[in-house]
Protein backbone atom coordinates (compact mmCIF):
# COMPACT_ATOMS: atom_id res chain seq x y z
CA UNK A 1 0.00 0.00 0.00
CA UNK A 2 2.52 2.48 0.87
CA UNK A 3 3.66 2.08 -3.12
CA UNK A 4 0.47 3.83 -3.68
CA UNK A 5 0.94 7.47 -4.67
CA UNK A 6 -0.07 9.68 -1.64
CA UNK A 7 0.25 6.86 0.58
CA UNK A 8 2.71 7.27 3.39
CA UNK A 9 3.46 4.26 6.11
CA UNK A 10 0.94 5.53 8.31
CA UNK A 11 -1.86 5.52 6.53
CA UNK A 12 -0.46 1.91 4.65
CA UNK A 13 -0.98 0.73 7.78
CA UNK A 14 -4.48 1.64 8.79
CA UNK A 15 -5.51 0.60 5.21
CA UNK A 16 -4.02 -2.63 5.71
CA UNK A 17 -5.08 -3.24 9.20
CA UNK A 18 -8.83 -1.77 8.35
CA UNK A 19 -8.70 -4.76 5.46
CA UNK A 20 -7.83 -7.40 7.16
CA UNK A 21 -10.94 -6.68 9.71
CA UNK A 22 -13.36 -6.42 6.87
CA UNK A 23 -15.46 -9.81 5.69
CA UNK A 24 -13.92 -12.04 3.24
CA UNK A 25 -16.22 -11.56 0.67
CA UNK A 26 -15.70 -7.64 0.71
CA UNK A 27 -12.31 -7.72 0.16
CA UNK A 28 -13.03 -10.31 -2.95
CA UNK A 29 -15.23 -8.06 -4.07
CA UNK A 30 -12.48 -5.48 -3.97
CA UNK A 31 -9.76 -7.51 -5.35
CA UNK A 32 -11.66 -8.43 -8.24
CA UNK A 33 -12.86 -4.95 -9.08
CA UNK A 34 -8.80 -3.67 -8.95
CA UNK A 35 -8.17 -6.84 -11.84
CA UNK A 36 -10.85 -5.81 -13.64
CA UNK A 37 -10.26 -2.36 -13.54
CA UNK A 38 -6.49 -3.12 -14.92
CA UNK A 39 -7.10 -6.18 -17.80
CA UNK A 40 -10.55 -3.96 -18.98
CA UNK A 41 -9.46 -0.49 -18.99
CA UNK A 42 -6.78 0.37 -21.07
CA UNK A 43 -5.83 3.49 -23.57
CA UNK A 44 -7.84 5.25 -26.11
CA UNK A 45 -5.37 4.33 -29.41
CA UNK A 46 -6.22 7.63 -30.81
CA UNK A 47 -6.02 10.29 -27.92
CA UNK A 48 -4.35 7.71 -24.90
CA UNK A 49 -6.71 9.09 -22.40
CA UNK A 50 -7.79 5.88 -19.86
CA UNK A 51 -10.63 4.15 -21.80
CA UNK A 52 -12.57 0.87 -21.37
CA UNK A 53 -13.44 0.88 -25.37
CA UNK A 54 -10.78 1.09 -28.46
CA UNK A 55 -11.44 4.70 -28.63
CA UNK A 56 -12.23 6.66 -25.50
CA UNK A 57 -15.95 8.79 -25.16
CA UNK A 58 -14.57 12.03 -25.62
CA UNK A 59 -12.46 11.06 -29.33
CA UNK A 60 -16.27 9.08 -30.26
CA UNK A 61 -18.27 12.40 -29.83
CA UNK A 62 -19.65 14.12 -32.60
CA UNK A 63 -20.29 16.99 -30.32
CA UNK A 64 -16.50 18.24 -29.67
CA UNK A 65 -14.66 20.48 -32.01
CA UNK A 66 -12.02 18.55 -33.97
CA UNK A 67 -9.77 21.41 -34.93
CA UNK A 68 -8.96 21.95 -31.53
CA UNK A 69 -6.35 19.69 -29.10
CA UNK A 70 -5.44 20.22 -25.63
CA UNK A 71 -2.18 18.10 -24.69
CA UNK A 72 -1.83 17.18 -21.19
CA UNK A 73 0.37 15.20 -19.52
CA UNK A 74 -1.62 12.82 -17.51
CA UNK A 75 -5.53 11.40 -17.92
CA UNK A 76 -5.89 13.21 -14.13
CA UNK A 77 -5.49 16.44 -16.33
CA UNK A 78 -8.54 15.62 -18.66
CA UNK A 79 -10.58 14.63 -15.75
CA UNK A 80 -9.53 17.90 -14.58
CA UNK A 81 -10.38 19.70 -17.62
CA UNK A 82 -13.59 17.84 -18.61
CA UNK A 83 -14.68 19.22 -14.78
CA UNK A 84 -14.52 22.81 -15.60
CA UNK A 85 -16.96 21.83 -18.77
CA UNK A 86 -14.81 25.27 -21.01
CA UNK A 87 -13.79 23.42 -23.36
CA UNK A 88 -15.22 21.88 -26.42
CA UNK A 89 -12.12 20.66 -27.96
CA UNK A 90 -10.48 17.15 -28.31
CA UNK A 91 -7.22 15.49 -26.25
CA UNK A 92 -3.95 14.25 -26.34
CA UNK A 93 -2.61 12.71 -23.74
CA UNK A 94 1.51 12.08 -23.26
CA UNK A 95 1.43 10.13 -20.48
CA UNK A 96 4.30 11.24 -18.40
CA UNK A 97 6.93 14.32 -18.73
CA UNK A 98 10.20 13.95 -20.39
CA UNK A 99 12.87 13.28 -17.12
CA UNK A 100 16.00 11.80 -17.55
CA UNK A 101 16.15 11.55 -13.88
CA UNK A 102 13.19 8.93 -14.64
CA UNK A 103 14.34 6.84 -17.76
CA UNK A 104 11.82 9.26 -19.66
CA UNK A 105 12.75 10.58 -22.86
CA UNK A 106 10.42 11.55 -25.54
CA UNK A 107 9.94 7.85 -26.88
CA UNK A 108 8.83 6.82 -23.88
CA UNK A 109 5.77 9.31 -24.70
CA UNK A 110 3.03 9.22 -26.69
CA UNK A 111 4.97 12.19 -28.86
CA UNK A 112 5.15 10.50 -32.27
CA UNK A 113 1.43 9.71 -32.68
CA UNK A 114 0.63 13.42 -31.32
CA UNK A 115 2.63 14.16 -34.44
CA UNK A 116 1.28 12.36 -36.60
CA UNK A 117 -2.61 13.25 -36.10
CA UNK A 118 -1.47 16.76 -35.79
CA UNK A 119 -0.02 16.58 -39.33
CA UNK A 120 -2.47 14.68 -41.11
CA UNK A 121 -5.45 15.78 -39.58
CA UNK A 122 -7.25 19.52 -39.96
CA UNK A 123 -6.49 20.96 -36.37
CA UNK A 124 -6.26 24.84 -36.38
CA UNK A 125 -5.07 25.40 -32.60
CA UNK A 126 -3.31 22.75 -30.53
CA UNK A 127 -3.28 23.81 -26.91
CA UNK A 128 -0.48 22.95 -24.60
CA UNK A 129 -1.79 22.23 -20.86
CA UNK A 130 1.00 21.11 -19.20
CA UNK A 131 2.22 22.55 -15.50
CA UNK A 132 5.22 25.18 -15.61
CA UNK A 133 7.77 22.51 -13.89
CA UNK A 134 10.87 22.16 -14.48
CA UNK A 135 10.03 18.65 -16.68
CA UNK A 136 6.77 20.64 -17.67
CA UNK A 137 8.53 23.37 -19.43
CA UNK A 138 10.78 20.84 -21.01
CA UNK A 139 8.06 18.94 -22.41
CA UNK A 140 6.34 22.17 -23.47
CA UNK A 141 9.13 23.36 -25.37
CA UNK A 142 9.78 19.89 -27.41
CA UNK A 143 6.23 19.34 -28.14
CA UNK A 144 5.86 23.24 -29.34
CA UNK A 145 9.04 22.70 -31.83
CA UNK A 146 7.81 20.12 -33.38
CA UNK A 147 4.38 21.14 -34.29
CA UNK A 148 4.85 24.36 -34.81
CA UNK A 149 5.45 23.61 -38.36
CA UNK A 150 1.93 22.35 -38.70
CA UNK A 151 -0.76 24.80 -36.65
CA UNK A 152 -1.01 27.47 -34.33
CA UNK A 153 0.26 26.54 -30.76
CA UNK A 154 -0.72 28.16 -27.79
CA UNK A 155 -0.58 27.54 -24.05
CA UNK A 156 -2.17 27.87 -20.98
CA UNK A 157 -1.48 30.52 -18.72
CA UNK A 158 -0.68 29.80 -14.87
CA UNK A 159 -2.58 31.71 -12.03
CA UNK A 160 -0.81 28.47 -10.88
CA UNK A 161 1.91 28.18 -8.27
CA UNK A 162 5.32 27.24 -9.85
CA UNK A 163 5.29 23.58 -9.59
CA UNK A 164 2.11 23.04 -8.93
CA UNK A 165 0.14 19.81 -10.45
CA UNK A 166 -2.79 20.60 -12.60
CA UNK A 167 -4.98 18.50 -10.53
CA UNK A 168 -4.70 20.10 -7.51
CA UNK A 169 -5.61 23.50 -9.32
CA UNK A 170 -9.15 24.41 -8.65
CA UNK A 171 -11.87 24.77 -11.60
CA UNK A 172 -12.20 28.24 -11.35
CA UNK A 173 -8.63 28.75 -11.82
CA UNK A 174 -8.09 26.05 -14.71
CA UNK A 175 -10.93 28.07 -16.18
CA UNK A 176 -9.38 31.29 -16.41
CA UNK A 177 -6.08 29.79 -17.26
CA UNK A 178 -7.65 28.23 -20.28
CA UNK A 179 -9.49 31.58 -21.88
CA UNK A 180 -5.64 33.73 -20.90
CA UNK A 181 -3.71 31.12 -22.93
CA UNK A 182 -1.25 32.90 -25.30
CA UNK A 183 1.25 31.84 -28.25
CA UNK A 184 3.67 29.62 -27.50
CA UNK A 185 7.28 31.31 -28.52
CA UNK B 1 14.12 41.48 15.83
CA UNK B 2 14.02 40.12 18.63
CA UNK B 3 13.59 35.96 19.37
CA UNK B 4 11.52 35.30 22.22
CA UNK B 5 10.99 32.28 22.54
CA UNK B 6 11.48 28.69 20.89
CA UNK B 7 10.36 25.45 21.48
CA UNK B 8 12.09 22.54 20.37
CA UNK B 9 10.28 18.74 20.54
CA UNK B 10 11.66 15.68 19.39
CA UNK B 11 14.70 17.95 17.55
CA UNK B 12 18.05 16.67 17.38
CA UNK B 13 18.72 15.43 21.02
CA UNK B 14 15.90 17.74 22.46
CA UNK B 15 12.69 16.12 23.49
CA UNK B 16 10.83 18.83 24.78
CA UNK B 17 12.77 22.30 25.19
CA UNK B 18 11.40 25.89 26.18
CA UNK B 19 13.85 28.63 25.76
CA UNK B 20 12.85 32.08 26.93
CA UNK B 21 15.12 34.97 25.72
CA UNK B 22 15.49 37.32 28.18
CA UNK B 23 18.30 39.71 27.17
CA UNK B 24 19.74 40.95 24.08
CA UNK B 25 22.95 37.95 24.29
CA UNK B 26 22.14 34.53 25.79
CA UNK B 27 25.21 32.14 26.38
CA UNK B 28 24.97 28.59 26.09
CA UNK B 29 27.55 27.02 28.26
CA UNK B 30 28.27 23.19 28.46
CA UNK B 31 30.66 20.11 27.69
CA UNK B 32 31.23 18.71 24.26
CA UNK B 33 28.32 17.22 22.29
CA UNK B 34 25.74 18.33 24.98
CA UNK B 35 23.30 20.29 22.26
CA UNK B 36 24.68 23.71 21.87
CA UNK B 37 24.85 23.86 18.17
CA UNK B 38 21.68 21.74 17.84
CA UNK B 39 20.20 24.78 19.14
CA UNK B 40 21.86 27.26 16.81
CA UNK B 41 20.90 25.39 14.06
CA UNK B 42 16.96 25.28 14.93
CA UNK B 43 17.32 29.08 14.68
CA UNK B 44 19.49 28.70 11.44
CA UNK B 45 16.46 26.80 10.30
CA UNK B 46 14.19 28.94 10.96
CA UNK B 47 16.20 31.73 9.01
CA UNK B 48 17.17 30.10 6.14
CA UNK B 49 15.48 26.49 6.06
CA UNK B 50 18.59 25.36 5.33
CA UNK B 51 21.66 24.01 8.00
CA UNK B 52 25.15 23.78 7.34
CA UNK B 53 25.99 20.91 9.22
CA UNK B 54 23.01 18.21 6.65
CA UNK B 55 20.76 18.44 3.85
CA UNK B 56 18.81 15.44 5.43
CA UNK B 57 16.07 16.02 7.61
CA UNK B 58 15.78 12.55 9.17
CA UNK B 59 19.21 13.71 10.57
CA UNK B 60 17.49 16.46 12.46
CA UNK B 61 14.80 14.73 13.98
CA UNK B 62 15.67 12.62 17.76
CA UNK B 63 16.85 9.46 16.94
CA UNK B 64 14.14 7.05 16.86
CA UNK B 65 11.23 9.64 16.48
CA UNK B 66 9.41 10.14 13.35
CA UNK B 67 8.98 14.16 13.71
CA UNK B 68 10.36 17.04 14.71
CA UNK B 69 8.92 20.30 15.72
CA UNK B 70 10.51 23.57 16.14
CA UNK B 71 8.51 26.58 16.80
CA UNK B 72 9.41 30.11 17.84
CA UNK B 73 7.68 33.75 18.94
CA UNK B 74 9.66 37.22 16.49
CA UNK B 75 9.16 40.61 17.72
CA UNK B 76 9.19 42.74 14.48
CA UNK B 77 8.93 46.45 14.01
CA UNK B 78 5.55 45.56 12.47
CA UNK B 79 4.52 42.75 15.30
CA UNK B 80 4.81 39.55 16.64
CA UNK B 81 5.18 36.38 14.24
CA UNK B 82 4.66 33.00 15.07
CA UNK B 83 6.55 30.41 13.25
CA UNK B 84 6.81 26.71 12.68
CA UNK B 85 8.79 24.00 11.24
CA UNK B 86 7.69 20.53 11.00
CA UNK B 87 10.49 17.87 9.92
CA UNK B 88 8.52 14.40 8.95
CA UNK B 89 10.88 11.41 8.00
CA UNK B 90 9.57 10.51 4.46
CA UNK B 91 7.35 13.29 4.14
CA UNK B 92 7.55 17.36 3.33
CA UNK B 93 7.94 19.63 5.71
CA UNK B 94 5.27 21.56 7.56
CA UNK B 95 5.72 25.38 7.45
CA UNK B 96 3.82 27.50 9.46
CA UNK B 97 3.14 31.46 9.94
CA UNK B 98 1.19 32.59 12.42
CA UNK B 99 -0.91 29.34 12.61
CA UNK B 100 -0.88 29.49 8.57
CA UNK B 101 -0.12 26.64 6.24
CA UNK B 102 2.41 28.10 3.81
CA UNK B 103 2.91 26.20 0.35
CA UNK B 104 5.84 27.82 -0.78
CA UNK B 105 9.32 28.37 1.07
CA UNK B 106 9.53 31.67 -0.04
CA UNK B 107 6.18 33.00 2.02
CA UNK B 108 8.08 31.65 5.20
CA UNK B 109 11.57 32.98 4.76
CA UNK B 110 12.37 36.28 5.60
CA UNK B 111 10.58 36.39 9.02
CA UNK B 112 13.65 35.69 11.36
CA UNK B 113 17.00 36.69 9.78
CA UNK B 114 20.48 35.44 11.49
CA UNK B 115 23.92 35.11 10.62
CA UNK B 116 25.55 31.85 11.45
CA UNK B 117 29.59 32.67 12.55
CA UNK B 118 30.85 28.91 13.57
CA UNK B 119 34.53 28.08 13.55
CA UNK B 120 33.49 26.08 10.77
CA UNK B 121 33.48 29.34 8.70
CA UNK B 122 37.13 30.24 9.16
CA UNK B 123 37.16 27.18 6.48
CA UNK B 124 35.42 29.42 4.13
CA UNK B 125 39.41 31.03 2.83
CA UNK B 126 41.23 27.78 2.68
CA UNK B 127 38.07 24.86 1.94
CA UNK B 128 36.79 24.18 -1.14
CA UNK B 129 34.89 26.44 -3.82
CA UNK B 130 31.69 25.06 -2.69
CA UNK B 131 31.68 26.55 0.95
CA UNK B 132 32.28 29.83 -0.45
CA UNK B 133 29.43 29.44 -2.92
CA UNK B 134 27.28 28.21 0.01
CA UNK B 135 28.12 31.27 1.91
CA UNK B 136 27.36 33.76 -0.77
CA UNK B 137 23.39 31.43 -1.70
CA UNK B 138 22.71 31.72 2.16
CA UNK B 139 23.04 35.63 2.48
CA UNK B 140 21.25 35.96 -0.70
CA UNK B 141 17.96 34.16 0.69
CA UNK B 142 17.93 35.98 3.38
CA UNK B 143 18.46 39.26 1.43
CA UNK B 144 15.73 37.78 -1.67
CA UNK B 145 13.84 34.83 -0.32
CA UNK B 146 12.59 34.45 -3.95
CA UNK B 147 16.20 33.33 -4.61
CA UNK B 148 15.83 30.28 -2.71
CA UNK B 149 13.37 29.03 -5.67
CA UNK B 150 15.38 30.31 -8.22
CA UNK B 151 18.53 27.83 -6.63
CA UNK B 152 16.16 25.03 -6.46
CA UNK B 153 14.80 25.46 -9.66
CA UNK B 154 18.33 25.32 -11.34
CA UNK B 155 19.29 22.77 -9.04
CA UNK B 156 16.73 20.82 -10.12
CA UNK B 157 17.64 21.36 -14.16
CA UNK B 158 20.88 20.57 -13.38
CA UNK B 159 20.36 17.10 -12.43
CA UNK B 160 17.97 16.20 -15.17
CA UNK B 161 21.13 17.65 -17.88
CA UNK B 162 23.40 15.44 -15.53
CA UNK B 163 20.83 12.79 -16.24
CA UNK B 164 20.49 12.70 -19.83
CA UNK B 165 24.44 13.15 -20.19
CA UNK B 166 25.15 10.11 -17.77
CA UNK B 167 22.51 7.94 -19.86
CA UNK B 168 25.09 9.58 -23.01
CA UNK B 169 27.97 8.33 -21.30
CA UNK B 170 26.71 4.83 -20.62
CA UNK B 171 25.40 4.17 -24.51
CA UNK B 172 28.93 5.69 -25.77
CA UNK B 173 30.59 3.45 -24.15
CA UNK B 174 28.18 0.44 -25.27
CA UNK B 175 28.80 1.80 -28.76
CA UNK B 176 32.37 1.60 -28.56
CA UNK B 177 31.77 -1.98 -27.26
CA UNK B 178 29.42 -3.22 -29.87
CA UNK B 179 32.18 -1.21 -32.37
CA UNK B 180 34.89 -3.90 -31.69
CA UNK B 181 32.96 -6.69 -32.94
CA UNK B 182 31.51 -4.39 -35.78
CA UNK B 183 33.76 -5.95 -38.57
CA UNK B 184 32.76 -9.74 -38.54
CA UNK B 185 29.08 -8.44 -39.56
CA UNK B 186 27.94 -7.91 -43.15
CA UNK B 187 27.36 -4.86 -44.81
CA UNK B 188 23.34 -5.01 -44.55
CA UNK B 189 23.73 -5.32 -40.65
CA UNK B 190 26.58 -2.85 -40.16
CA UNK B 191 24.39 0.23 -42.24
CA UNK B 192 21.11 -0.96 -40.04
CA UNK B 193 23.41 -0.62 -36.58
CA UNK B 194 24.88 2.71 -38.37
CA UNK B 195 21.70 4.39 -38.91
CA UNK B 196 20.14 3.48 -35.95
CA UNK B 197 23.34 4.74 -34.06
CA UNK B 198 22.60 8.57 -35.62
CA UNK B 199 19.15 7.92 -34.80
CA UNK B 200 20.10 7.91 -31.51
CA UNK B 201 22.77 10.65 -31.78
CA UNK B 202 20.21 12.83 -33.08
CA UNK B 203 17.23 12.46 -30.22
CA UNK B 204 20.10 13.34 -27.53
CA UNK B 205 21.22 16.23 -29.42
CA UNK B 206 17.64 17.19 -29.38
CA UNK B 207 17.12 16.63 -26.02
CA UNK B 208 20.23 18.03 -25.03
CA UNK B 209 19.37 21.53 -26.67
CA UNK B 210 16.10 21.68 -24.19
CA UNK B 211 18.00 20.80 -21.18
CA UNK B 212 20.54 23.49 -22.45
CA UNK B 213 17.95 26.21 -23.37
CA UNK B 214 16.62 25.52 -19.46
CA UNK B 215 19.77 25.33 -17.91
CA UNK B 216 20.69 29.12 -19.31
CA UNK B 217 17.77 30.75 -18.07
CA UNK B 218 18.21 29.24 -14.83
CA UNK B 219 21.69 29.62 -14.27
CA UNK B 220 21.51 33.18 -15.46
CA UNK B 221 18.95 34.04 -12.96
CA UNK B 222 21.48 32.62 -10.22
CA UNK B 223 24.44 34.34 -12.00
CA UNK B 224 23.06 37.77 -11.99
CA UNK B 225 21.97 37.82 -8.44
CA UNK B 226 24.87 36.50 -6.88
CA UNK B 227 26.86 38.97 -8.87
CA UNK B 228 24.87 41.65 -7.19
CA UNK B 229 24.78 40.50 -3.97
CA UNK B 230 28.66 40.22 -4.15
CA UNK B 231 28.92 43.85 -5.39
CA UNK B 232 26.99 44.63 -2.09
CA UNK B 233 29.02 42.93 0.09
CA UNK B 234 32.01 43.81 -1.32
CA UNK B 235 32.61 46.99 -0.34
CA UNK B 236 31.58 46.48 3.50
CA UNK B 237 33.70 43.84 4.17
CA UNK B 238 36.62 45.41 2.62
CA UNK B 239 35.95 48.47 5.25
CA UNK B 240 35.93 45.92 8.37
CA UNK B 241 39.04 44.51 6.61
CA UNK B 242 40.96 47.19 6.47
CA UNK B 243 39.50 48.25 10.47
CA UNK B 244 40.26 45.26 11.75
CA UNK B 245 43.82 45.29 10.55
CA UNK B 246 44.50 48.57 11.52
CA UNK B 247 44.82 49.89 8.17
CA UNK B 248 47.46 46.98 7.19
CA UNK B 249 45.59 45.03 4.91
CA UNK B 250 43.44 45.89 2.15
CA UNK B 251 40.45 42.76 1.04
CA UNK B 252 38.91 42.42 -2.44
CA UNK B 253 36.19 40.51 -3.35
CA UNK B 254 35.50 38.82 -6.69
CA UNK B 255 32.79 37.03 -8.16
CA UNK B 256 34.20 34.58 -10.41
CA UNK B 257 31.21 33.20 -12.52
CA UNK B 258 31.66 30.01 -15.03
CA UNK B 259 30.26 32.07 -17.69
CA UNK B 260 30.68 35.93 -17.26
CA UNK B 261 28.11 38.25 -15.83
CA UNK B 262 29.02 41.33 -17.59
CA UNK B 263 27.29 43.23 -19.25
CA UNK B 264 24.38 42.32 -17.00
CA UNK B 265 21.74 41.52 -19.27
CA UNK B 266 20.12 38.20 -18.91
CA UNK B 267 19.79 37.23 -22.86
CA UNK B 268 24.11 38.47 -23.24
CA UNK B 269 24.69 36.34 -20.25
CA UNK B 270 22.32 33.33 -21.63
CA UNK B 271 23.94 33.67 -24.99
CA UNK B 272 27.32 32.80 -23.40
CA UNK B 273 26.61 30.54 -21.25
CA UNK B 274 25.28 28.86 -24.68
CA UNK B 275 28.01 29.15 -26.11
CA UNK B 276 30.09 27.96 -22.85
CA UNK B 277 27.76 24.75 -23.09
CA UNK B 278 29.17 24.43 -26.97
CA UNK B 279 32.42 24.67 -26.19
CA UNK B 280 32.47 22.05 -23.19
CA UNK B 281 30.40 19.63 -25.34
CA UNK B 282 32.55 16.94 -26.13
CA UNK B 283 33.92 17.05 -22.96
CA UNK B 284 30.41 17.16 -21.16
CA UNK B 285 29.36 13.91 -23.00
CA UNK B 286 32.59 11.84 -21.97
CA UNK B 287 32.62 12.75 -18.71
CA UNK B 288 28.87 12.51 -18.17
CA UNK B 289 28.32 15.65 -16.21
CA UNK B 290 27.59 19.57 -16.60
CA UNK B 291 30.71 21.27 -16.89
CA UNK B 292 29.55 24.88 -16.87
CA UNK B 293 27.07 27.04 -14.74
CA UNK B 294 27.12 28.37 -11.59
CA UNK B 295 27.68 25.33 -9.51
CA UNK B 296 31.05 25.58 -10.78
CA UNK B 297 30.91 29.34 -9.80
CA UNK B 298 33.70 30.65 -7.44
CA UNK B 299 34.62 33.51 -5.12
CA UNK B 300 37.91 35.00 -4.82
CA UNK B 301 39.57 36.88 -1.38
CA UNK B 302 42.58 38.58 -2.36
CA UNK B 303 44.37 40.43 0.74
CA UNK B 304 47.48 42.91 -0.51
CA UNK B 305 46.97 41.59 -4.14
CA UNK B 306 47.51 37.62 -2.64
CA UNK B 307 45.03 35.15 -2.96
CA UNK B 308 43.82 34.35 0.24
CA UNK B 309 43.51 30.93 -0.18
CA UNK B 310 47.13 30.23 -0.83
CA UNK B 311 48.76 32.69 0.59
CA UNK B 312 46.53 33.65 3.72
CA UNK B 313 48.33 33.33 6.84
CA UNK B 314 46.09 32.18 10.12
CA UNK B 315 45.26 35.50 11.61
CA UNK B 316 44.65 36.72 8.06
CA UNK B 317 42.01 34.33 7.42
CA UNK B 318 40.30 35.26 10.78
CA UNK B 319 40.20 38.64 9.95
CA UNK B 320 38.73 38.15 6.45
CA UNK B 321 36.30 36.05 7.88
CA UNK B 322 35.22 37.80 10.61
CA UNK B 323 34.94 40.68 8.25
CA UNK B 324 32.37 38.83 5.76
CA UNK B 325 30.37 37.91 8.95
CA UNK B 326 30.21 41.47 9.75
CA UNK B 327 29.69 42.68 6.35
CA UNK B 328 26.77 40.18 6.29
CA UNK B 329 24.98 41.59 9.30
CA UNK B 330 25.41 45.15 8.18
CA UNK B 331 23.85 43.96 4.53
CA UNK B 332 21.25 42.63 5.52
CA UNK B 333 20.14 45.05 8.43
CA UNK B 334 20.07 47.44 5.29
CA UNK B 335 18.32 45.96 3.54
CA UNK B 336 15.81 44.69 5.52
CA UNK B 337 15.44 47.64 7.89
CA UNK B 338 15.93 45.71 11.50
CA UNK B 339 19.18 44.12 12.89
CA UNK B 340 19.03 40.46 12.28
CA UNK B 341 19.97 37.57 15.08
CA UNK B 342 23.54 37.20 15.33
CA UNK B 343 24.95 33.22 16.22
CA UNK B 344 28.08 32.52 17.57
CA UNK B 345 29.16 29.15 17.67
CA UNK B 346 32.44 28.12 19.66
CA UNK B 347 33.94 31.04 17.79
CA UNK B 348 34.98 33.37 20.05
CA UNK B 349 37.59 31.35 21.53
CA UNK B 350 39.49 31.14 18.06
CA UNK B 351 40.03 35.03 17.64
CA UNK B 352 41.96 36.63 19.77
CA UNK B 353 41.17 39.85 22.14
CA UNK B 354 41.52 42.71 19.13
CA UNK B 355 39.55 40.83 16.93
CA UNK B 356 37.18 39.81 19.83
CA UNK B 357 36.63 43.70 20.53
CA UNK B 358 35.85 44.30 17.68
CA UNK B 359 33.41 41.94 17.18
CA UNK B 360 32.10 42.99 20.45
CA UNK B 361 31.93 46.73 19.74
CA UNK B 362 30.49 46.08 16.59
CA UNK B 363 27.29 44.20 17.74
CA UNK B 364 26.46 46.30 21.31
CA UNK B 365 23.08 45.79 22.23
CA UNK B 366 21.85 46.00 18.60
CA UNK B 367 21.89 42.75 17.28
CA UNK B 368 20.47 39.59 19.40
CA UNK B 369 23.04 37.45 19.92
CA UNK B 370 23.74 34.01 21.01
CA UNK B 371 26.94 32.56 21.74
CA UNK B 372 27.71 28.86 22.21
CA UNK B 373 30.87 28.27 24.61
CA UNK B 374 32.57 25.75 27.03
CA UNK B 375 33.70 28.09 29.34
CA UNK B 376 33.10 31.49 30.58
CA UNK B 377 36.68 32.35 31.21
CA UNK B 378 37.06 34.31 27.39
CA UNK B 379 34.50 36.39 28.61
CA UNK B 380 34.72 40.36 29.36
CA UNK B 381 33.14 41.07 32.76
CA UNK B 382 30.81 43.54 31.63
CA UNK B 383 29.29 41.05 28.67
CA UNK B 384 28.68 38.42 31.47
CA UNK B 385 26.96 40.88 33.61
CA UNK B 386 24.74 41.60 30.93
CA UNK B 387 24.03 38.27 29.30
CA UNK B 388 21.24 35.66 29.83
CA UNK B 389 23.76 32.17 30.66
CA UNK B 390 22.02 29.01 30.31
CA UNK B 391 24.19 25.52 30.81
CA UNK B 392 23.21 22.88 28.07
CA UNK B 393 23.57 19.26 29.32
CA UNK B 394 22.31 16.16 27.39
CA UNK B 395 19.56 18.26 25.13
CA UNK B 396 18.28 20.30 28.34
CA UNK B 397 19.04 23.58 29.31
CA UNK B 398 19.24 25.19 32.76
CA UNK B 399 19.24 29.13 33.33
CA UNK B 400 22.28 29.74 35.57
CA UNK B 401 22.00 31.15 38.82
CA UNK B 402 22.61 34.89 39.13
N1 LIG C 1 19.05 13.25 15.46
C1 LIG C 1 19.63 13.16 16.67
N2 LIG C 1 19.04 12.48 17.67
C2 LIG C 1 19.62 12.39 18.89
N3 LIG C 1 20.79 12.95 19.20
C3 LIG C 1 21.42 13.64 18.25
C4 LIG C 1 20.87 13.79 16.94
N4 LIG C 1 21.73 14.53 16.22
C5 LIG C 1 22.76 14.82 17.02
N5 LIG C 1 22.59 14.30 18.24
C6 LIG C 1 23.48 14.41 19.40
O1 LIG C 1 23.71 15.75 19.69
C7 LIG C 1 25.00 15.88 20.22
C8 LIG C 1 25.77 16.96 19.50
O2 LIG C 1 25.18 18.15 19.80
P1 LIG C 1 25.87 19.52 19.40
O3 LIG C 1 26.48 19.43 18.07
O4 LIG C 1 24.87 20.56 19.65
O5 LIG C 1 27.05 19.56 20.47
P2 LIG C 1 27.71 20.85 21.15
O6 LIG C 1 27.10 21.01 22.48
O7 LIG C 1 27.66 21.98 20.22
O8 LIG C 1 29.17 20.29 21.30
P3 LIG C 1 30.59 20.93 20.91
O9 LIG C 1 30.99 21.76 22.07
O10 LIG C 1 31.46 19.73 20.77
O11 LIG C 1 30.41 21.68 19.65
C9 LIG C 1 25.71 14.57 20.08
O12 LIG C 1 25.69 13.92 21.32
C10 LIG C 1 24.85 13.83 19.10
O13 LIG C 1 24.86 12.46 19.33
MG1 LIG D 1 29.05 22.70 18.79
ZN1 LIG E 1 -9.66 9.29 -27.01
Amino acid sequence: MQHLPGIGPKTAQRLALHLIKRPEEEVKALARALVEAKTQVGFCSVCFHLSAEPVCEICRSPNRDNSTLCIVADSRDVIALEKTREYRGKYHVLGGLISPMDGIGPDQLNIQPLVRRVSQQKIEEVIVAISPSVEGETTTLYVGHLLKPFTRVTRIAFGLPMGGDLEYADEVTLARALEGRRELD
Amino acid sequence: MYLRSLHLRQFRNYREQRVAFSAAKTILLGENAQGKSNLLEAIELLATLRSHRTHRDRDLILDGATAAMITAQVERDLGVASLAIALRQGSRRLLTVNGENLRRQTDFLGTLNAVQFSSLDLELVRGSPELRRHWLDGLLIQLEPVYANLLQQYNHVLKQRNALLKDRQRSLAREQATNRSYQRQDAGTQAQVAASEENLGVNFTEQLALWDAQLAIAGTRVIRRRSRAIQRVAPLAQHWHEAISGSQESLTLTYLPSVAAEPDDPQVIQQKFLERLQERAIAEQFQGTTLVGPHRDEIEFVINQAAARQYGSQGQQRTLVLSLKLAELQLIEAVIQEPPLLLLDDVLAELDLNRQNQLLDAIQDRFQTVITTTHLGAFDAEWLKSSQIFTVKAGQLVEAEE
